[in-house]
């Protein structure tokens, strides 16, 4: 799976599990800034929804690889690899 | 002091739960620091980090009467009310118009949710599953002829139950009432608390090591009578029931607000209604639940209160040994505070180690948490907290004086200021006149309401917001602030308080929380959503209608069938007259899916376009009701006036209405007598008729004897033919249509279905209905 293809599966996730509004979802927005506003809930979805997604655990990890969806995606590439 | 018209008495105390199937039993392992906690049997565990729960051993529920009808969580409410019942010395309430049921619930029949899905979907589970069910339950069993709903504000059901319970009395709309709450154990809380990391893998450890709760179950109920009532049949008193407190947090729908801000409202209010100082407070049973987030706000608030006022103040969490019994733990504990002013012993906080108490002497400062040992203690006030999701708060005192609780002298006339619409036809008052007027029926025998990007624009509601929102609290989300707007009453700092939000609702989220159970049966509890476990329960949409109107005042939602969204303008009513609040949003808020299609398709319900049935809808009204003193001193410009309100009930089973016709009729008498009016006065009917026959019969044989010859000469008003039976929207907007009517934004004349046009300027007063299944009713009427 390329990077494409984990960063176009991580917004469909985010849009359709976190209630996002597909437009607004760049590959550089914040995700818990105003715009989008997610929260500590969210961030339980998110790794929920990696671990199913792509066997990937996000569990105990810091907050930098959840700053938007290009270091999600890289995170799950980097660990995919493994 | 209290006057003697003021005072409310608690006579009888049931209690089960997982130390006991009875007070006595509860009560001596409360006292010995007996913990039920234990590894569960009742829901599947597999992968799942926690495994843990209180829950309650009794092999006699089945024996209760009509048990094959009934969810677990009815009949543990049942049996806890008897033993009450019997306590007080009373074993059947006589249909009494002034015997109510109060009850609250977080989850109510869900249990019977996952009964339906796993069983190939038999339609005898479908009536089981709505917190509704409980309180009809109850007062059929008891025969209550008054006021019966079900509080659903999750872990603040049970105290809000209490609180409103005793608001009824003394507003002499109750002299006796069963109040309480019940919950069961079941995997949607279990999985969802699991999602959220929010369950403790051993034991909860309230003020203790606060990793997280253990769920509970069980049910507490209480009989609380007028002072009047109890003495003349010579009832045993335990304790007199003095003032609470409700608030919102505004804040978030899960988590509390770190500073304390709603609790410490609540906990405040309950003391200034009492009439008593926070030097008075004897014992407080804490929420404690043991997460973090609670115990470390709960440290805050009573710290900010009464330190330095009170220096020999005693606290404890029951719920080490009882666990969270959520709809129910307000009820629970309330009966532990009245045993322990009674008994004089405060039971303990469990679970401390040696090297547990530095820490806990450090939290505590001068403040006594009582740890693992009983205290003996003499006590004259006691009180019980609760707050729950949806930032709600609730805070309430037992006492063995009268205490100082006043009412206001003069009773305010109350005004509809502000209206919001979500509905099938559209959505905002200017929309639905346009479409009343041109009196389209409804084509589709099951039609949804939308709220798109504009509505939200509309509201002022960000994406950030609005995305977190189930459909059942959207439509909410829109019609309050919608309604807002119309009333252009904004909420600042100063006012937030004076606020207050009362939900009324049939069915809740309810597809919400049958696809949350069908997922956990397709993926197992240990993959429950964190993300949609908050939007499962029925207050969620008040508790989002807080964060984003910023309402802080009193927060319910009720929930008995679709009259709820009229018994919300009787509850608010009664919050504005009894000075606690100077407006109130009353909602009547229900969602319609292919889910909820599906439920009411296999009850029957629906028509086929030609058959018997009703064409389902949904959609959410929100009534901005205020103060006579709000409305001049802010220049408020009202659609109507709301003279009084009637509920009352003729319990027949649940899901039924057939036999319950006298309820209607005291309803309608009650709302006279509250309005100070006759018969003879009412120029017009907004009925709820929605074409199934049972109910439409009803309507139509009570109104022949309110009425007599007279009737053919009212015009009968009914919106059900335009927007469908959206259950608790239709009922609050037939209230919105009244006002609207009278206050001639209909135009000149409007379509009645009995006498074709009427002019308006015939119109004074007209009396709205509406129905609830199990025989609940209520009456509003509503004056230019």
């Amino acid at each position: 799976m390329n990077e494409q293809e984990i960063s176009a599966k991580i917004k469909e996730l985010l849009c359709n599990n976190l209630g996002i509004d597909a437009e607004v979802l760049t590959d550089d927005i914040p995700l818990f800034s105003d715009g989008i506003g997610l929260d500590s809930i969210d961030s339980l979805e998110i790794i929920a929804g990696i671990d199913e997604e792509f066997g990937v655990s996000m569990t105990g990890v810091g907050k930098e690889p959840f700053y938007n969806v290009k270091s999600l995606t890289a995170y799950v590439a980097e660990h995919l690899q493994d | 002091m209290t006057t003697d018209k003021n005072r409310c008495v608690v006579t009888g105390l049931g209690l089960i739960s997982s130390i006991g199937n009875n007070v006595d039993e509860c009560w001596k392992n409360a006292v010995q620091g007996v913990s039920g906690i234990k590894e569960t049997s009742a829901v599947d565990t597999e992968n799942c980090y926690a495994c843990l729960a209180a829950e309650v051993n009794d092999g006699t529920l089945d024996n209760v009467e009509g048990a094959e009808k009934m969810d677990r969580a009815s009949k543990l409410c049942i049996k806890a009310s008897g033993e009450a019942m019997k306590d007080a010395g009373l074993h059947d309430l006589g249909g009494s118009r002034k015997a109510a049921v109060i009850m609250g619930s977080c989850v109510g029949g869900v249990a019977s949710a996952e009964h339906y899905y796993r069983n190939g979907k038999p339609a005898s589970d479908i009536n089981k599953i709505p917190i509704s069910a409980i309180a009809n339950q109850v007062a059929k069993t008891y025969n209550a002829g008054g006021v019966v709903t079900n509080i659903a504000n999750a872990c603040a059901a049970g105290t809000i139950s209490i609180a409103y319970a005793c608001d009824l009395i003394r507003s002499g709309k109750a002299d006796v009432v069963i109040a309480g709450g019940a919950d069961a154990f079941s995997s949607v809380p279990y999985a969802g608390f699991l999602s959220l990391h929010a369950l403790d893998k051993n034991p909860c450890s309230p003020f203790n090591h606060c990793s997280g709760i253990t769920l509970g179950e069980g049910s507490g109920a209480i009989i609380i009578e007028s002072y009047e009532h109890a003495k003349k049949r010579n009832a045993e008193i335990y304790c007199e029931a003095l003032g609470s407190g409700v608030s919102s947090d505004a804040f978030h729908i899960t988590a509390p607000r770190p500073d304390g801000k709603g609790q410490m409202h609540a906990i405040r209010r309950a003391m200034e209604n009492s009439g008593i100082a926070p030097s008075e407070v004897g014992y407080i049973n804490a929420h404690g639940t043991g997460t973090a987030k609670n115990d470390k706000a709960e440290f805050l608030s009573l710290h900010t209160i009464f330190d330095g006022e009170n220096d020999d103040l005693s606290v404890s969490s029951t719920k080490g040994m009882v666990g969270h019994c959520l709809g129910a733990a307000g009820a629970v504990e309330a009966v532990f505070s009245i045993k322990a002013l009674t008994e004089g012993v405060i039971p303990p906080t469990v679970g401390y180690s040696d090297e547990d108490m530095p820490r806990l002497n450090e939290r505590a400062g001068r403040i006594d948490f009582c740890p693992n040992s009983a205290k003996k203690k003499e006590l004259t006030n006691v009180m019980s907290n609760s707050f729950a999701f949806g930032g709600n708060n609730a805070s309430i005192i037992f006492s063995k004086s009268k205490g100082n609780v006043e009412l206001p002298c003069e009773r305010e006339r109350i005004f509809v200021t502000g209206i919001g619409i979500v509905s099938p036809i559209g959505n905002g008052v200017d929309n639905y006149t346009k479409k009343t007027k041109l009196r389209q029926t409804l084509e589709s025998v099951s039609a949804e309401s939308t709220v798109c990007r504009e509505d939200y624009d509309a509201c002022g509601l960000k994406m950030a917001f609005y995305r977190k929102l189930d459909k059942f609290s959207q439509l909410q989300a829109v019609s309050g602030m919608s309604a807002l707007i119309d009333a252009e009453l904004s909420v600042t700092d100063d006012n937030a308080a004076d606020i207050s939000i009362a939900v009324g609702t049939s069915d809740g989220p309810i597809s919400t929380i049958c696809n949350y159970q069908e997922d956990l049966i397709a993926k197992g509890n240990a993959a429950g959503s964190a993300f949609k476990f908050p939007n499962t329960v029925y207050n969620a949409a008040g508790g989002y209608l807080s964060i984003c109107s910023g309402i802080q005042g009193y927060n319910v939602t009720l929930t008995n069938g679709t009259q709820s969204g009229l018994a919300s303008i009787a509850y608010a009513v009664n919050i504005i007259r009894s000075g606690q609040e100077k407006a109130v949003l009353a909602t009547g808020t229900d969602e319609n899916s292919a889910t909820v299609t599906e439920l009411y398709n296999k009850l029957g319900c629906l028509t086929d376009g030609e058959s018997d049935g009703f064409r389902l809808s949904d959609g959410s009204t929100a009534i901005v009701l205020e103060s006579e003193s709000s409305v001049n001193k802010r220049g408020a410009k009202p659609y109507a006036e709301v003279l009084g309100c009637g509920m009352a009930c003729k319990p027949v089973d649940f899901g039924e209405l057939t036999g319950s016709d006298e309820g209607l009729d005291e309803a309608v008498s009650l709302a006279l007598e509250d309005s100070g009016l006759d018969i003879d006065s009412i120029d017009g009917v907004v009925g709820f008729a929605d074409g199934l026959n049972e109910v439409d019969i009803i309507e139509s044989n009570s109104l022949n004897r309110i009425f007599g010859s007279r009737l053919g000469a009212v015009p009968i008003f009914n919106i059900h033919p335009v927007t469908g039976e959206g259950r608790a929207a239709t009922a609050a907007l037939s209230a919105a249509h009244a006002s609207l009517v009278l206050s001639g934004k209909l135009g000149e004349s409007v379509m009645s279905e009995n006498l074709g046009e009427v002019g308006v300027s015939k119109l004074e007063k007209l009396l709205v209905l509406s129905s609830g299944a199990g025989g609940s009713y209520t009456a509003v009427i509503i004056s230019k």
